[in-house]
């Protein structure tokens, strides 16, 4: 090869260099934007569940200590009670669940974050 | 403005009255009957080949089948394949519900608290059949947590009923108020598009609520594949319990 062809063909390999960085680039930004959307969908999804998992309980145990008012004729110190358990097993309810929370993310392979990408 | 509670509305399609009961074909009972026959007729075509290497459909039907089943067992171990006929058919009722109401001017079963709770009552009544059907009176020991002192044993126990009580109601109410949000959202930025459209020099506005409207659909879609899975990952956390109460 001569000096020419030589300077040429480094030319064009450092191009195609710069042209496949830049492509590399933006797909790494669209798997980065795909991952973070779904981030999003899933803490949302997990913070709804979290509430209805709270309000259940204290929905719950309002409604068993209003009929046991109604039934015993106790108006209104066993829904008070009931209200209060079931505050407490709101928080039971949202407890576990965070645990629960924590060992699939953890079974998923890490923390909240994203995933490492293998060096390839 | 267009009413974003309307697309809820119940409409009767050919009304049938059986002894003093209004068992009125509706367009909810339509969406579902739609949605059984879409998932059967999916289902038998997909694997009517059974090729050994797998066609698209034929993989999809697979997929399907591999992802619920992993749930199973990761919930329950090989034991609760058992189940499989039951939570395989409710994700995937779910599942299509939730993207037929992804049609526009579809209707969405699921955002229906009625039928939800039926389906979280369904799966809260087979957790009782089968706990005490397997574990006879030992079931009521899902209430009675172990290591607790005995003084306040009483007041555990009964947080521990009220908690369980509790499961059908989030259960029911979680599905159906993200379906339910996320469609009246939906329509109230289309409404807003529709609004400032019709209001003069504001009209230049208007790309903005419909770029979020179209971010919004794409957060629905995923939505609707999310609940579905949180829904079927919760009733096998559920059935669970009935087979090993407490395993806590």
């Amino acid at each position: 090869m001569s000096p020419q062809e030589r300077a040429r063909f480094e030319r064009r390999i450092s191009e195609l260099g710069d042209r496949l960085g830049k492509v590399r680039s933006q797909r790494d930004a669209g798997e980065h934007a795909g991952a973070e959307a779904e981030t999003t969908g899933r803490g949302m999804a997990y913070g709804m569940r979290m509430a209805a998992e709270l309000v259940a309980a204290v929905i719950a145990g309002g409604v068993i200590g209003w009929a046991l008012d109604w039934v015993l004729g106790s108006r209104p110190w066993l829904f008070l009670l009931f209200f209060l358990l079931g505050f407490a097993a709101g928080v039971l309810n949202v407890v576990r669940a965070y645990e629960r929370m924590q060992r699939d993310y953890a079974a998923r392979g890490g923390g909240i974050g994203h995933s490492v990408p293998d060096g390839d | 403005m267009p009413d974003p509670i309307h697309q809820f509305n119940l409409e009767r399609i050919f009304p049938i009255h059986i002894g003093g009961w209004d068992l009125t074909f509706t367009n909810s009972a339509l969406y579902m009957l739609l949605a059984v026959l879409l998932t059967t007729a999916f289902f038998v075509i997909a694997t009517q080949s059974r090729a050994l290497v797998p066609g698209r459909l034929q993989s999809v039907a697979e997929i399907t089948y591999d992802f619920v089943a992993g749930m199973l067992k990761d919930s329950m171990g090989k034991e609760g394949m058992k189940f499989f006929p039951f939570v395989f058919a409710l994700f995937v009722f779910i599942f299509v519900c939730n993207m037929l109401g992804m049609i526009p001017g579809g209707f969405t079963v699921t955002s229906h608290i009625i039928v939800t709770a039926a389906l979280a009552a369904l799966v809260f009544l087979t957790v009782l059949v089968v706990g005490f059907a397997k574990n006879g009176l030992h079931f009521l020991r899902l209430f009675v947590p172990s290591g607790v002192p005995i003084a306040i044993l009483p007041l555990v126990t009964l947080i521990e009923i009220i908690s369980f009580l509790s499961r059908p109601i989030s259960h029911s109410v979680r599905l159906f108020a993200n379906m339910l949000a996320g469609h009246i959202t939906l329509k109230v930025f289309g409404g807003f598009v529709v609004m400032l459209l019709g209001a003069g020099s504001f009209a230049a506005l208007a790309p903005l609520p419909f770029l979020m409207a179209v971010a919004i659909t794409a957060l629905e879609f995923l939505v609707a594949f999310l609940q579905a899975y949180v829904f079927t990952m919760l009733t096998c956390m559920y059935l669970n319990d009935a087979l090993h109460p407490g395993g806590h």
